[in-house]
């Protein structure tokens, strides 16, 4: 101690920071490498052991079994029924997302009116909602909803005679063929519909008046596609019953019905709370301001509050979005086809478990994984651009 | 974009880990076995080893199945199969109450065998090639010789044939389900088919009238029917048998000791029949029979010119297991009168071969 280091000398290699970070982050690295490698050695040893395969051929085995509503043969292989099983996972995911999402946003609007009744009614619904475990809503809305509270097919219900409801399921009104004519008119009545909008802003930015973009873009849509409906035809089939089922329209099946409602009000819950607290983290100034403006109470909402209430709460949206993805594949116990149930099935009927499972969820991390870019994208479209 | 590719990777690593994770759940119950350096000794490699270890056999089974194995208020498993499960502990470890009842889900079962959670699987399980070979399981002697059928409430339909556009509920996991979809194309009848989980959600749907009819193996309708809420007068078995389903217990590949054992304890209840054995003459008759045959079955000793001896046939079980079967548990008709009888269910094809029926032992000596 008789002599002060001179300042910048190394401390020996034990002591020095950056070299003790980089062996301790390898030691958890080797740790885990170690591990994984110790769990799929014996799961390789047991494998081996009784003869079960670990690979992908099985996909190519003849499926047996048959999805409600889909065309699968049963002689076609395991892989088309994963692929079914595929679609009907994304099927009710988007209808999904979209319904929970409107629903969300219209119940977190509610909970901040100024209607004690309607304030009411949004609370007692996310309290109630939330608070439920999911697995038990579904089967609730399953068991005590579908099942029992809709009529047997014998004496289904037919409102307007538009519809067919049943606890065999409900058949709506749907066009024949293809829709080809439908989808053009569509996306012609929607592209009209973007251009007098775009055209009303123009004219109100030049001359002032107001813009009633909804108004006239709305009302434009409807005219084009009423108009196509006269001109073209949409070959509408209503729904009817037929013996013991219904023919014509499209039939939602009974479970799809359950998964979906029950996701939908069980995210939309969510949903409600984070709308709710994103309107509230907008500064009030920018309310007043809407005031000042002399915006009306619609306008205040749709144009001021609402748009800078998603860019806080696109993040958090984008989680729930997940959740009811990953939730759907509780429809495997209601009897929904969807990936979990195909993945069930064809493991009962003799797919080996790991692979099968595997793939299974790797599928839904594919899917998670591409609408986590897209809220994402969202997001960063959506984010404010400072300078 | 950087940051959406980084956090897709650290995805991507840590689903590996949690898969790896529950690819090795699966099969860690097993790994005493498999990583220790094979010895020449089997025998310690086997189930049997471990069973008699644990002094307890994991029997793989299932909770509400009427007549085949019901779960109790007093928490024992009533019904054939479970007797068939106390029948392997009795020969093993010479008390069938040392078993231990796992209830399992259709759809877990084989992942359960494979997994080593239990040591043997009697759950009403159909043999079929695909599942002896993919499945890494290896069925013995059916205890259970059954078929599909279907089942309606009564007066909808009259036969099979008559079932067009219905929808037809089954339990998911299962050959019902393939066998169903073929008898749908067979027939041209364009059959909906719903598999559930739980025969309560069968049941449930059934009820309500979303299905029009339930199939599964006519032993189990039989058992539904008998337990119906309504009475078993509002249902119908249709009379059409469309499948074979030999139901028999499972075992792990790989193992043919353990394959043996649980062999010969079902033999043993067969065998005994054949010598008109039961749980009540047992003691009489293995105290006063002269009959070779039926003492070398029991293990009682043989005194022939004043030297004795106990068959034992070197199948890794005690001497007297069969006479431990049948006492505990009792012979195959006791079995079946037991539990099956009850629900209407006629023995047919289940007689003894004698009898004209497909229940055949190989000879014990």
């Amino acid at each position: 101690m008789s002599s002060l280091p001179s300042a910048p000398s190394k401390p020996p290699i034990w002591r020095d920071i950056r070299v003790l970070r980089w062996a301790f982050q390898l030691l958890v690295l080797a740790l885990v490498m170690a591990m994984i490698y110790w769990l799929y050695s014996n799961y390789q040893a047991n494998v081996a052991k009784s003869n079960i395969p670990t690979n992908l051929l099985f996909l190519d085995n003849p499926a047996n079994f048959t999805i409600p509503g889909n065309d699968l043969d049963q002689s076609q292989p395991v892989r088309d029924a994963f692929v079914q099983g595929f679609y009907n996972t994304l099927r009710v995911a988007i209808v999904g997302i979209v319904l929970t999402t409107i629903l969300g946003t219209l119940v977190g609007i509610a909970r901040l009116s100024r209607n004690f009744m309607v304030r009411a009614i949004a609370t007692a619904y996310v309290e109630l909602v939330r608070n439920i475990p999911l697995l038990v809503l579904l089967t609730f809305m399953n068991l005590a909803v579908v099942l029992q509270t809709f009529p047997r097919i014998e004496n289904a219900w037919l409102p307007l005679d538009l519809f067919v409801v049943s606890n065999r399921g409900i058949a709506i009104p749907w066009f024949e063929g293809s829709g080809t004519v439908l989808l053009t008119v569509l996306a012609g009545a929607l592209i009209a519909t973007w251009i007098v909008v775009k055209l009303r802003g123009r004219s109100s930015d030049s001359t002032g008046k107001p813009a009633r973009g909804l108004l006239f873009g709305l009302s434009t849509f409807v005219i084009l596609v009423i108009a196509g409906w006269i001109v073209f035809g949409y070959n509408w089939v209503l729904p009817f019953v037929d013996d013991r089922a219904t023919s014509g329209g499209l039939r939602l099946d009974p479970s799809f019905f359950a998964l979906l409602v029950t996701l939908v009000v069980y995210t939309s819950s969510h949903i409600a709370e984070i709308v709710r607290g994103s309107i509230q983290a907008v500064p009030s100034g920018q309310a007043e301001a809407a005031d000042a403006l002399a915006l009306s109470g619609g306008q205040k909402m749709l144009l001021v509050v609402l748009p800078q209430a998603f860019r806080i709460a696109m993040p958090a949206l984008g989680n729930q979005f997940l959740n009811l993805i990953k939730n759907s594949s509780l429809g495997a116990t209601i009897s929904y086809f969807e990936l979990t149930q195909i993945a069930q099935i064809t493991v009962g009927n003799g797919s080996p478990a790991v692979p099968a499972f595997t793939l299974t969820l790797l599928v839904y991390l594919v899917i998670s994984l591409v609408t986590s870019v897209i809220v994402n994208i969202a997001n960063r479209r959506l984010a404010l651009v400072e300078r | 974009m950087k940051k959406t590719v980084s956090i897709m990777a650290a995805l991507a690593a840590v689903t590996l880990v949690v898969s790896g994770c529950a690819a090795a759940e699966d099969t860690s119950a097993t790994d005493d076995t498999s990583t220790t350096e094979t010895t020449t000794e089997t025998a310690a490699n086997s189930v049997l080893a471990s069973v008699i270890e644990a002094d307890v056999v994991k029997c793989g089974t299932r909770d509400a199945l009427p007549g085949f194995a019901v779960l109790q208020e007093d928490g024992e498993h009533q019904g054939f199969d479970s007797d068939f499960c106390r029948a392997i502990a009795a020969a093993v470890l010479g008390d069938a109450s040392k078993v231990e009842m796992v209830d399992l889900e259709t759809a877990d079962r084989f992942t359960a065998l494979q997994s080593g959670a239990i040591d043997v699987l009697v759950r009403n399980t159909t043999w079929t090639a695909s599942r002896d070979g993919a499945e890494g399981v290896t069925f013995m002697h059916p205890n259970f010789y059954d078929g599909q059928g279907m089942m309606v409430t009564s007066g909808s339909y009259a036969s099979v044939g008559d079932m067009n556009g219905a929808v037809v509920c089954v339990a998911k996991g299962t050959t019902t389900e393939g066998n169903a979809a073929l008898e749908s194309s067979r027939l041209g009848l364009d059959w909906e088919i719903r598999s559930f989980d739980e025969t309560d959600l069968i049941l449930e749907a059934f009820i309500a009238g979303q299905c029009d009819g339930w199939s599964s193996d006519v032993s189990q309708l039989t058992g539904f029917r008998s337990a119906y809420p309504n009475g078993a007068e509002a249902l119908t078995i249709l009379p059409e048998v469309f499948s074979k389903e030999p139901l028999a217990p499972a075992v792990l590949d790989g193992d043919t000791q353990w394959a043996q054992v649980v062999s010969w304890a079902i033999f043993a209840t067969i065998q005994a029949e054949e010598f008109g054995l039961t749980s009540a003459n047992v003691d009489d008759i293995s105290a006063s029979t002269g009959d070779v045959s039926i003492q070398r079955f029991l293990g009682v000793e043989i005194v022939t010119d004043g030297a004795s001896s106990v068959l034992d046939p070197g199948l890794s079980l005690p001497t007297d297991f069969a006479y431990q079967v049948v006492k505990q548990v009792g012979n195959y008709g006791e079995i079946f009168e037991r539990n099956l009888s009850p629900l209407g269910l006629e023995r047919g094809l289940n007689s003894l071969w004698t009898d004209g029926g497909l229940m055949y032992a190989p000879p014990y000596r």
